[in-house]
């Protein structure tokens, strides 16, 4: 049987910027506080016109699980590794501390957490995708901005968003290979 | 205490020294007791600072004055093999200096000693980093041993296998940097070579500062052949810092050509921006331009004058590592609206603390082993 490929789609013109994305990962990953402890954001796009004209997209992102992993390329001690299904996670008993995976990811997806002591990042919630559950982001949005499945079952709602829709990924030149897919 | 109390001098240098290793010794133990995360002012987005660079600044140090002393015990340069057991010794322990500091910036250094035994990732240039330079300090400490012990055909294979590693493992290190795509202002094959010409500046620069500072200590004054050797130095320094010159405009153009995104901001927050001050007053003036002017001049290229040129180098080349550390991660990898275009870094009291104590814990030793070893002896005149 194949594997399974995860990923999630977004359709940022549903988002509405309320964070309920990143409160939901804090709680449902135990991400410590403070400023740069968080697994997934809401970047904010520049505004668009003149008052009274305006407008605004929010893009919420995390980890894009790639495909071809700089971070798991520069990690000396394979702390980081890569799921059969796709899904980019650290072994903390590994991790040594030195943040090349920090200074690899294109995407600014990682942070060192104080108290698992290690570097820490989305595993698209693993544990609970393993038990059936769809990661706490994609649960809680209240817009259903994100979409998440198996892009190897080609009756999946992600694969057919993907054939129905034209998407872009981040950063493209990197040659990441992204499995996070913005419809555009 | 007579020989102190005969020289105040040296008793002023030790006091200087104990407060600098104090100074290092409590920022080391409130790391310790209150975390990485309370005592550094390290981010997500900017998580190498001024430790990175410190380490950076003490290997390409190690690796310069093997390659400097190596030019008269491996290579046949007669004029160079008076610096042979010094610089070696010295080699070493900017070398163990440098491994002190990056162990203060890794989180888990004990965890590095067991998995990249256990677990080791052939394709990260971190993990090569530490397997290089291990194998670089073991031919550092032959080569060393050897030349103590007058044992000409080991102090050759050991000198030859150390001078080659340290070409890999410097380079090596540049790579660490360069390998990195997502970081335009590192990415590339040009900071591996560079690191090995900034280690000959580095290295030229310190085995004269050795010289000149144990004479002086010594109360003693150069005999010739030493006085010849400072010469050649100056002459060497000349080259080498024409030679920096050379690879600081080239490493400026590129990034400055097109205005390539990401690279061009970088470039800039070291022209005109928050490094602007580092790179033109330590890096260029202090660095390179008086220095380089002092020992092209045969007038001003004096003893005195190579020591200071050689000072003043020294201090550019550690500026020179900062600016580079730094200004690889101030562009954000993620920007959103009304986020800053530039991301800032000042290293912390701690910090700043545990770069001096390194920097007095190296000379202590380098003091230390000046009495204890004979490193005069074992020329071949």
């Amino acid at each position: 049987m194949k594997s399974k490929r995860f990923a999630i789609v977004l359709d940022t013109r549903r988002c509405i910027d309320c964070k309920a994305c990143t409160v939901a990962c804090k709680a449902e990953n135990s991400v410590p506080l403070g400023a740069d402890n968080y697994r997934n954001w809401v970047t904010e796009e520049p505004l668009r016109g003149n008052y009274p004209n305006l407008g605004q997209n929010f893009a919420p992102g995390q980890c894009m699980q790639c495909a071809n992993t700089p971070c798991n390329r520069v990690c000396p001690t394979r702390a980081t590794g890569v799921n059969q299904d796709g899904i980019v996670f650290v072994e903390a008993k590994k991790c040594i501390g030195c943040k090349y995976c920090m200074t690899a990811c294109p995407y600014n997806a990682r942070y060192y957490n104080e108290e698992t002591e290690a570097v820490d990042k989305c595993t698209f919630c693993s544990h609970r995708v393993y038990q059936g559950q769809i990661p706490a982001c994609v649960e809680t949005c209240p817009t259903k901005v994100r979409v998440f499945g198996d892009l190897n079952d080609p009756g999946s709602e992600v694969s057919r968003l993907l054939a129905r829709y034209p998407t872009r990924v981040l950063k493209p030149e990197m040659g990441t290979k992204p499995y996070l897919f913005y419809i555009i | 205490m007579p020989t102190i109390a005969k020289r105040p001098g040296e008793l002023l240098w030790f006091a200087l020294l104990g407060a600098g290793m104090i100074a290092g010794a409590a920022a080391v133990v409130t790391v310790l007791i209150k975390g990485h995360g309370e005592v550094y002012n390290l981010t997500r987005e900017i998580p190498w600072g001024i430790l990175i660079a410190t380490y950076v600044f003490f290997v390409v140090s190690s690796t310069g004055l093997c390659l400097v002393s190596s030019l008269g015990d491996v290579w046949g340069f007669e004029k160079f093999t008076v610096i042979g057991r010094r610089g070696h010794l010295v080699a070493i322990l900017t070398l163990l200096t440098g491994f002190g500091t990056i162990a203060m910036e890794l989180n888990h250094p004990l965890r590095l000693a067991l998995y990249a035994i256990i677990s080791p990732n052939f394709q990260s240039p971190i993990w090569w980093m530490g397997t290089l330079y291990g194998f670089y300090m073991c031919c550092l400490i032959v080569e060393f041993t050897s030349l103590m012990r007058g044992w000409t055909r080991t102090a050759f294979i050991s000198g030859l296998a150390g001078f080659f590693a340290a070409i890999t493992a410097h380079s090596n290190l540049g790579a660490v940097f360069g390998l990195l795509e997502a970081r335009h202002f590192w990415y590339g094959s040009f900071l591996p070579i560079y690191f090995i010409v900034s280690a000959l500046a580095s290295g030229a620069a310190l085995t004269a500062l050795i010289v000149y500072f144990n004479h002086k200590a010594r109360r003693l004054e150069l005999s010739p052949q030493y006085e010849e050797f400072m010469y050649t130095m100056g002459k060497l320094q000349a080259l080498f810092l024409g030679i920096l010159l050379f690879f600081v405009i080239w490493k400026l153009i590129p990034g400055l050509y097109g205005q390539p995104p990401e690279k061009y901001e970088a470039t800039m927050a070291m022209l005109t921006g928050p490094l602007a001050f580092n790179f033109w007053f330590f890096e260029m003036a202090l660095g390179i331009l008086i220095p380089l002017a002092i020992v092209a001049n045969r007038r001003t290229r004096t003893v005195f004058g190579v020591m200071l040129a050689s000072l003043l180098s020294t201090i550019g080349i550690f500026f020179m590592r900062y600016d580079l550390v730094i200004a690889g991660q101030m562009v954000p990898m993620r920007e959103t609206e009304g986020s800053p275009h530039l991301l800032s870094y000042i290293p912390s009291v701690a910090e700043i603390a545990i770069v001096v104590g390194a920097l007095a814990t190296c000379l202590f030793l380098y003091t230390m082993a000046e009495k204890f070893f004979d490193l005069e002896g074992g020329h071949r005149h």
